[in-house]
């Protein structure tokens, strides 16, 4: 992942396939890979948006304490789904998939703004 | 970091091939029709606005400019960093352009993204002398996009720069149509009260200025590169294509507030340079500024691009169509914009005493919006003004406290802030600044004359800086006008509490009753202009020449130096 | 490929590395019109009109002034007058040429000569006044005159404005005259001479360049300047309705 793009920046796989994706921040910001369809990553971005809002990401940095602070209503703010890692920048994780059948699915970074300048991949499905 | 240009000593050894581009550019008396009047004013290459000059990052550009004017002329290349005998103001970087004569500029291009020119004699640039530059990058950039537009940004005014100078050094509201009437004064009446009423207008009355000043010039045509309204410039594109749209606001004496009807915008680059990518539903763009922005239109349908003056009494307006000919509902002008008690509070010697409870009716009560359901116990170390509280600007840190200028989207959602500006890839480390320097914007209105620390640029003395250091300055704006102070030659690094993050930006506007501070690692040598932007307010006297004392040892030794830090290729 | 680039840039820059080094000697001063006090001149009528009296007096009035000058010293020749259409003859005509100078935020000092050349004898006066912006937007001109022969008196002109649109203006003047010493040749009795005021309606039709109005004025002498005008056979009191234009370029 760069600043903002990621590289490749399209995949082919072939429905029923499981995947390991590497994933390594080589940019100066916090991005996220996050597969999955372009409506799930319009929902995320709104919680993005809160972590941002409530200074979870900061730019270059997570505030780690901030993100397992309670919100109040039994949610929190880690980052812990199967589909997707967040990551500060120089940080390594990897991400298992495994892609059921053909979908509309992209795999993004929903930082606020990120997505919007373009900061997405297409996978396609052969 | 220092300039990413210089590298290890091994390079100076290799052939130099260089890559050059020569362009021609003439100066020339034109015809401007804005569709609502048709005026003769200045051009390049026979047109306003000129040609968009198309530079790549890292070639040397020969660009020959013929004057066909009959009185001299020159061309600023306006945010562009280049040797200051290139920089084009007459009197400080060169002795000006004659007429019939050709001048050669000739430097490096050392950056890149959208930047523009103009004339920086007389009042050529209002009378139409200005183009736009885009600068293709060396490296890929930090956003994606299937197509671009440059959207220029004008005022252009019935009357010449010269007969306006003039009109407003005889009657300084000559051009003002929105001042407080009798009307106004029963509908402020009925809304707040008689009584307070009458003590407010006697508030502004004994200070002897009003609450609507906030456009000195009024009554302009705003264009769109180079359309009026009723031309309205279209840009084609096709649905689900994103588009990279460059403003640039070429204007005298206008900030415009910028929104596309159904659009969202993702601002990615602020004067140039890129910035971290925030998304937006309105911007305001003060003058001289630049700012790029990503839209994904997914519709087959038109958008109406709608830039409304700050102060309400005009507006720019283009449109986004899948097709020529469409056209997309022009939004209604807001009502006039207000100045309150806290924009004058940067004047010295306010009696604030009196003003309490003055302006009930401007004070927007909803600045607790949005802040219940936190627990903000917990909130410290939380930058409360660069938070994107999803909301207009009621926080808005670079505007005065109950300002009337603070913007709010008119869609109710989110208004660019300075503040929600932050470099994407900063160009200098961050530092300590080596010395601080003050400079108060003042002015007499009435009198219409402008002036930094008390003093006009004709009685001025010129800004001292040694090459290598770093200079915080310190605008400190004493005037009810918004300035947007623009240093040539030189990066301003806004400060907007983010360190190494802060936005590299050549022109900042330091809003009414507001301190703004900017850093400049100073290194370019020679002399430079600063200035406010505001054509008629620089030309009153806001003005100073900046002379850079020293200057590199020599590039033999800086490359040394460079090598040593383990500097970037 | 980059590093290639970033090569043929170190290259150039450095030769113009060292020629900047160079002309950073040679820096020019500015000797462009930047750098001199801006000047600037205007022509204002704030009256420009037709009068018609109670008393089918017809009058062609003006009050003028041309200024030329800088923020620090303007010029200004200031001219009034008054023309009585039926007997063709100027029952005013007063001309000043001053030098004024800011002494002030709002307020300017000036100085200089007025030269009176009615119908009837002429006078030349010294002039001191001071003009400006008062507080709660009234503007003010105050002068002192001192004749020839002696003779002081001052004026006192006040004008206020009322917005009804940003177009529709209503102009509210008064101009009062007090004299210390009589000088019965010309009219003027000792204490307070005359006062004209006047209430004005105008349209701004052409920027502010024309603003046609209409109006009524008062004038009316007192003392023993309303004496020496009723032995001369003259009225006191007149009420006018005007009809005229301000103007400005």
């Amino acid at each position: 992942m760069y600043d903002n793009y990621y590289e490749p920046e399209e995949i082919s796989v072939k429905p029923g396939e499981t995947v390991r994706f590497v994933v390594e921040n080589k940019g100066n910001l916090v991005h996220e890979f996050n597969v999955g369809t372009p409506d799930m990553h319009e929902a995320h971005r709104e919680e993005m948006m809160m972590m941002v809002e409530h200074g979870v990401i900061q730019g270059g940095k997570l505030n780690h304490d901030m993100m397992n602070m309670d919100m109040g209503n039994g949610h929190s703010m880690k980052h812990d789904d199967p589909n997707s890692v967040l990551l500060e920048p120089g940080q390594s994780k990897e991400v298992v998939w495994k892609f059921s059948d053909k979908g509309n699915i992209e795999f993004a970074c929903n930082v606020p703004g990120h997505y919007q300048a373009g900061m997405y991949g297409e996978v396609n499905f052969e | 970091m220092k300039p990413r240009f210089l590298t290890g000593l091994l390079s100076l050894l290799m052939p130099a091939m260089v890559m050059a581009g020569e362009y021609d550019l003439t100066v020339d008396r034109v015809e401007i029709d804005t569709g609502d009047f048709v005026k003769e004013g200045i051009g390049y290459n026979g047109a306003s606005p000129g040609p968009v000059m198309r530079f790549k990052e890292g070639e040397n550009v020969k660009i020959n400019v013929t004057n066909n004017l009959d009185e001299m002329t020159s061309i600023h290349w306006h945010g562009l960093i280049l040797p200051f005998d290139q920089d084009g103001v007459p009197g400080i970087s060169f002795p000006g352009i004659k007429p019939g004569e050709t001048f050669t500029y000739e430097f490096p291009i050392q950056q890149a993204g959208t930047y523009w020119f103009h004339s920086h004699s007389g009042f050529q640039e209002p009378d139409g002398a200005y183009g736009a530059i885009v600068i293709e990058p060396e490296k890929r950039e930090p956003f994606r996009y299937d197509r671009e537009y440059v959207v220029q940004l004008t005022d252009k005014h019935p009357h010449s720069g010269d007969r306006i100078m003039r009109n407003l050094k005889m009657i300084p509201d000559y051009y003002n149509r929105e001042q407080q009437t009798v009307g106004e004064f029963f509908s402020d009446a009925s809304k707040n009260g008689l009584m307070n009423t009458i003590r407010d207008r006697m508030a502004w009355g004994d200070m002897r200025m009003m609450k609507a000043d906030v456009e000195d010039l009024q009554g302009f045509t705003g264009l769109i590169n180079g359309k009026g309204p009723e031309q309205n410039w279209t840009g084609l594109f096709e649905p689900g294509e994103r588009i990279r749209l460059r403003f640039i606001n070429s204007s005298a004496m206008t900030y415009f507030d910028i929104r596309i009807t159904g659009l969202d915008m993702t601002v990615v680059q602020a004067d140039g340079n890129n910035v971290q990518p925030v998304n937006v539903d309105e911007f305001r763009i003060g003058v001289a500024e630049t700012y790029d922005v990503i839209v994904h239109p997914k519709d087959e349908q038109a958008y109406t691009i709608f830039a409304e003056s700050m102060g309400r009494s005009g507006y720019a307006r283009a449109t986004l169509a899948p097709e020529e000919g469409m056209e997309a509902a022009v939004p209604q002008l807001r009502d006039p914009a207000r100045l309150t008690m806290a924009d004058m509070s940067g004047m010295p010697g306010m009696d604030h005493g009196n003003m309490a409870g003055m302006d009930h009716g401007d004070m927007d009560m909803n600045s607790s919006e949005g802040m219940s359901g936190m627990d903000h116990s917990n909130m410290e170390g939380m930058d409360h003004g660069s938070m994107a509280m999803g909301k207009g600007g009621q926080n808005d840190p670079f505007y005065a406290k109950g300002s009337g200028l603070v913007p709010t989207a008119a869609n109710g959602g989110k208004f660019l802030s300075y503040a929600d500006l932050k470099a994407q890839d900063p160009l200098y480390e961050d530092r300590e600044p080596t010395r601080e320097i003050e400079l108060r914007l003042t002015g007499n209105m009435e009198r219409y004359t402008w002036s930094i620390n008390g003093v006009k640029y004709e009685d001025a003395d010129p800004i001292r800086l040694k090459y290598g250091e770093r200079v915080r300055f310190k605008f400190v704006n004493e005037t009810m006008m918004t300035h947007p102070m623009h240093l040539h030659g030189m990066w301003s690094i806004l400060d907007v509490g983010a360190d190494q993050w802060n936005p590299i930006k050549h022109t900042v506007s330091v809003q009414p009753g507001t301190t703004v501070y900017m850093e400049t690692e100073v290194d370019e040598p020679g002399q430079w202009a600063f200035h406010c932007h505001l054509s008629y307010h620089a030309a009153a006297g806001m003005f100073r020449k900046v002379i850079v004392e020293g200057g590199p040892e020599s590039t033999q030794a800086k490359t040394d130096v460079i090598a040593k830090d383990g500097g970037e290729v | 490929m980059s590093c290639i680039r970033s090569i043929v840039a170190v290259s150039f820059l450095a030769s113009i590395g060292v020629s900047t080094a160079v002309t950073a000697q040679e820096m020019i001063s500015d000797t462009t019109a930047r750098k001199q006090p801006l000047t600037t001149w205007g022509v204002q009528f704030e009256e420009f009109e037709y009068r018609y009296s109670d008393d089918d007096e017809e009058l062609g009035v003006w009050n003028a002034d041309a200024f030329y000058g800088t923020d620090d010293f303007k010029v200004r020749l200031l001219t009034t007058g008054e023309y009585e259409i039926e007997e063709q003859a100027y029952e005013t005509l007063e001309n000043q040429l001053v030098g004024q100078i800011p002494i002030s935020k709002f307020f300017d000092a000036k100085a200089g000569v007025r030269f009176d050349t009615p119908e009837g004898p002429d006078r030349t006066y010294a002039v001191l006044g001071v003009a400006g912006l008062a507080p709660q937007w009234f503007e003010i001109d105050a002068n002192l005159y001192v004749s020839k022969d002696g003779d002081t008196s001052a004026e006192l002109d006040a004008e206020y404005e009322l917005l009804f649109t940003n177009y529709w203006i209503l102009a509210a003047t008064l101009d009062a005259s007090v004299a210390f010493s009589e000088d019965e040749e010309i009219g003027v009795g000792k204490g307070l001479v005359s006062t004209e005021t006047g209430l004005r309606l105008s349209y701004d039709l052409i920027d502010r360049a024309f603003s046609p109005y209409v109006g009524v004025v008062h004038e009316r002498k007192y003392g023993d300047s309303a004496d020496l005008a009723e032995a001369d056979g003259g009225g006191t009191e007149d009420w006018f309705a005007v009809i005229g234009a301000r103007i400005a370029f």
